[in-house]
């Protein structure tokens, strides 16, 4: 798993990539190359590239071992979750159980990164919204 | 949408709730107004919002400040839409708008929507329209400008700052059609980011001819960079610009007018209407509103109210008109 | 005009309450982001860009904020490498072959105050360059027809793979990918949708801000996720009292003045940057004057010549950025963003109708210059201290400042989640020794970039030979068939040097 995977991948992204482009409504009035021309060519340079990783690949990278994988998936599930309950939670709740989360995750005791979460999200909601007035996202407690 | 607040606020707006007011004396009473500029902060509608904002704070015509929110996004469609259907009957909102909003509507680049959605209230000046070459150019009028687009259209390339379609773009063409060329579509309109890249482009003799308003056109002119061909204004601009012809004198009857002006939601009460028509034109009336407009290359314009209605009426239905003619739209 | 006049105009700009405050938390904010690990100045001036940008400051302020950020980082990132022995940026890198040595032999001090002067002489007279240099560019730049620019960009996306990368096809994969992401939204000239699959949120395009806070600073969560456990940062810091005597600092100007003349020279090119800076420095200086073979086991000048190179090129970095435009390296391309942002369009045009900001900009950064050596040569200890944050507490407070940063522009949660796929992505990429950079610039450039050629081939009437129609443009053509070439003939050799000096500092920071 390595480069080999990355060339096909791009191969399989330039084709979806040049397809997509043909797909393109052209307009009625129009320039000579029009709005298709520069997705062709950059498909076809997509396509070249992952062609010349695909036959000169580099050593593949040290993946993480799978246990560390699923660490990886989860942060990212978490990071999601965030996003899509920041405005319901409000900004301080949200932030302070994912950053504990992450603090968690990288190797703080779970009471310090409980405490790291809290801090963290009170810290940036006092410099970030009392003292600079960013607007950060109100969840029912108003905060 | 990005909503700033400042330290300020809150503090202008307890003590405006002491202060007296001093606008004009209607039924509505105006609290907590409102401006939604359809663009990201530093364009010409956030402009429109802030200083019209500021002089009726100044002018006591409204209580406190008013909030500005920016709303980008589809190119002033977002704020249309919003404003067409969530906030229909609100009678402290305005909203900036612009030649650019006319032409959207016209060319149906805000699906669904309409102008007569909105309450149109009044404009607060305009940037005229210029064609201009550079000061080397052998081409000296207008009509000899259209004569070598009409003898090989190829030869030619008029650089703009809109888009393909856009305001720019049209206005060349308004002028062509007036001077009766027909094949509108084989003019070479060329599209840069904003009228100062396209004089750029002019002066390094990319393009032959400019299309563009007043004020992008003012710095180079004010530099002797650029000769302008025409204005595209009913008469003589007032200041440094009354010394080149309107095309109207040089037989092309076409006038390009940018304006810029407001619209309100198209439920709000006649009271609040007549309450913001009264309003924007005391600014425009005002002493101050006449500097901010030397400062940033504002012409005059004045219309309100059901006038100014029409205006947006008619510059829409010509709008169509020629955007059918170059197949722009069906 | 004269420069000096407008040089003038700019301190006048900058010296106000505010700017020097904005100046001041630049310069520390970005001392600590250099300092520590794995924060550098493109992926820490990223996460501030956002926050700047949506507090309102007005675009001076917000640039003066953001550059000092960019310089300060360049001074702090020597701290970790003297004392760790772990770079704290990429430019740094070469700061550890015998900064660390130094350190070891209870030199850290002296080691600190040459790199500090060093860097501070590597700023000041880049910052000169700039002045000068940029304004002699900027008329060259308005003969620049759209054909010229689409060769303008073409080259500085060919000369930054070359050293950015061990392996052309890989820079040149990110930069298509960059270019294709640049592609979403609706075409700017005829109003069409492209590939937006018929959802709204992507009519304007991908936001540049989210996608490169995620590539750069989400990315750098999940290595650090990946990895907990390793590379634990142990023992104590001790400095010793940061000076160094006159005679040693007198033995190192030569060294420092010659670096700066090149770091400034590798900044200037569009795409090299300041990595390249330290890395010819560096070896320049051992070729010349490594009689002794005392470099690499604690030389002082090689601790000054990489950090006047690296300083050097992060002001000629912005030569460029600011003329034409195009930007220098990555963090000049982070800045670029910036600009565009805040709807200043850089370019030939920025010098006439932004001189506020140029020079008001230019002005700021002699001053941070000022302030940052102060900073550094007394505070270092204080500095020193901020390594000690442990990753569990730092990277957390990184990703919530990033997503406070992308949720500020527009309170939008597609816009997080799409940052968050970023993130994914940049780590992918960097796991599989592609460069992020292109990446960024293709997004940052793809839409000019095409632009420019749909307009020369407007104005030719479809003439593809157009592009090849003047001097300067085949000139253009043949620098970035060559500086996209020659790596692969010649590149072998010194990437080869600089893997093998990357390997010696003992870690590998992007």
């Amino acid at each position: 798993m390595g480069d080999r995977a990355l060339g096909s991948v791009g191969l399989g992204l330039a084709a979806a990539y040049v397809w997509q482009a043909s797909r393109i409504q052209e307009s009625f009035i129009s320039d000579p190359i029009g709005p298709k021309g520069f997705p062709f060519i950059i498909g076809g340079l997509l396509a070249l590239t992952s062609l010349a990783v695909l036959l000169r690949p580099d050593p593949p990278p040290h993946w993480p071992r799978p246990a560390r994988l699923l660490e990886l998936v989860a942060a990212v599930a978490v990071m999601v979750a965030y996003a899509l309950f920041l405005p319901d939670a409000g900004f301080v709740i949200a932030t302070a159980i994912a950053s504990a989360y992450f603090s968690w995750r990288l190797g703080a005791p779970a009471m310090q990164a409980a405490l790291a979460g809290v801090a963290i999200a009170g810290g940036i909601y006092l410099v970030f919204h009392l003292a600079l007035g960013l607007n950060l996202a109100k969840g029912p407690l108003g905060f | 949408m990005l909503h700033l607040r400042t330290p300020g606020r809150s503090l202008a707006l307890a003590l405006a709730a002491l202060a007296l007011m001093a606008g004009p004396s209607t039924a509505f009473e105006p609290s907590q107004t409102e401006c939604i500029a359809p663009a990201a902060p530093g364009g010409g509608w956030d402009f429109t919002c802030r200083q019209v904002g500021k002089t009726m704070q100044d002018l006591k015509i409204i209580p406190g400040t008013m909030q500005v929110t920016n709303l980008a996004g589809g190119g002033g469609g977002v704020a249309y839409a919003e404003v067409a259907s969530k906030r229909k009957a609100d009678n402290n909102l305005i909203v900036a708008a612009s030649s650019a909003t006319a032409t959207r509507l016209a060319t149906g680049a805000f699906p669904g929507n309409t102008m007569d959605q909105m309450r149109w209230v009044g404009s607060i000046g305009a940037d005229y329209g210029v064609i201009a070459v550079a000061k080397n150019s052998p081409i000296k009028t207008l009509p000899e400008l259209f004569a070598k687009i009409k003898a090989d259209p190829k030869s030619i390339s008029v650089a703009g700052g809109s888009a393909v379609g856009g305001w720019d773009h049209l206005k060349v063409l308004i002028a062509a059609k007036a001077d009766g060329i027909s094949n509108l579509r084989a003019i070479k309109y060329v599209p840069f980011d904003g009228g100062g890249e396209a004089i750029t482009q002019l002066l390094a003799g990319s393009v032959q001819a400019f299309t563009g308003d007043a004020s992008e056109a003012k710095g180079f002119v004010d530099a002797g960079d650029i000769r302008v061909l025409a204005v595209l204004a009913p008469d003589r601009l007032p200041g440094d610009f009354g010394k080149f012809p309107t095309a109207k004198e040089q037989g092309i009857d076409a006038i390009g007018a940018n304006w810029r002006g407001f619209y309100a939601p198209g439920g709000m009460s006649d009271d609040a209407y007549k309450f913001w028509v009264a309003s924007v034109k005391q600014v425009y009336a005002s002493p101050e509103w006449k500097k901010v407009m030397t400062q940033n290359g504002l012409a005059p314009l004045d219309l309100d109210g059901p006038q100014f209605e029409a205006f947006v009426k008619k510059s829409i239905s010509d709008i169509q008109t020629i955007s059918k003619e170059i197949g722009l739209i069906k | 005009m004269d420069v000096l006049t407008s040089l003038g105009h700019g301190f006048a700009v900058a010296i106000t309450f505010e700017n020097l405050g904005l100046a001041l938390i630049g310069c520390l904010l970005g001392t600590i982001i250099g300092a520590l690990p794995g924060l550098g100045p493109s992926n820490g001036v990223a996460i501030l860009i956002p926050l700047s940008f949506s507090l309102g400051l007005d675009a001076t302020a917000a640039l003066i904020l953001l550059t000092s950020v960019y310089y300060g980082a360049m001074y702090g990132g020597r701290i970790s490498s003297i004392l760790l022995n772990i770079p704290g940026d990429e430019p740094a890198v070469m700061t550890t072959l015998d900064g660390y040595p130094m350190a070891r032999a209870g030199k850290a001090g002296e080691a600190l105050a040459i790199s500090g002067i060093a860097s501070f002489v590597g700023s000041f007279v880049a910052t000169w360059g700039l002045v000068f240099l940029a304004p002699q560019l900027v008329k060259v730049a308005l003969l620049f027809g759209p054909a010229e620019y689409f060769a303008l960009f073409t080259l500085a996306f060919a000369t930054l793979g070359g050293i950015s990368s061990t392996n052309q096809a890989k820079a040149a994969l990110a930069a298509a990918l960059g270019l294709g992401i640049a592609m979403i939204g609706v075409d700017g000239q005829t109003g069409v949708p492209r590939f937006s699959f018929g959802m709204v949120h992507l009519y304007d395009g991908v936001n540049f801000l989210v996608a490169i806070v995620g590539l750069f600073a989400l990315s750098e969560v999940f290595i650090f996720l990946e990895h907990r456990g390793e590379n634990a940062v142990h023992g104590s810091v001790s400095i010793g009292r940061p000076v160094a005597s006159w005679s040693v600092l007198k033995y190192c100007t030569p060294a420092m003045l010659r670096s700066t003349v090149i770091g400034f020279i590798a900044g200037v090119l569009p795409g090299a940057g300041a990595s390249l800076g330290s890395f010819m420095a560096y070896a320049s200086e051992k070729n010349i004057s490594d009689k002794d073979k005392t470099f690499g086991k604690g030389d002082p000048r090689g601790v000054a010549a990489p950090e006047a190179g690296n300083n050097a090129a992060a002001g000629g970095a912005l030569v460029p950025m600011l003329a034409l435009g195009v930007p220098g390296s990555g963090t000049t391309a982070v800045l670029l963003a910036v600009l565009l942002s805040l709807n200043i369009t850089p370019g030939p045009l920025l010098f006439t109708q932004h001189p506020d900001v140029v020079w008001g900009l230019i002005a700021a950064l002699f001053i941070a210059n000022f302030m940052l050596i102060a900073m550094n040569l007394p505070l270092v200890g204080l500095f020193a201290r901020v390594l000690l944050i442990p990753p569990q507490f730092l990277m957390p407070l990184v990703a919530m400042i990033s997503f406070v940063g992308i949720y500020g522009i527009n309170g939008s949660t597609f816009d997080l989640l799409v940052m968050v796929i970023f993130g994914v992505l940049g780590w992918v990429l960097r796991k599989l020794d592609v460069p992020l950079v292109p990446v960024i610039m293709g997004v940052l450039l793809g839409n000019q970039m095409e632009a420019n050629l749909r307009r020369a081939l407007t104005i030719s009437n479809g003439e593809w030979g157009a592009l090849l129609h003047s001097p300067l443009s085949i000139g253009l053509w043949v620098l970035a068939v060559v500086g996209f070439v020659l790596p692969i003939v010649v590149g072998k050799r010194l990437k080869s040097r600089i893997a093998r000096a990357k390997e010696e500092a003992g870690t590998l920071v992007d």
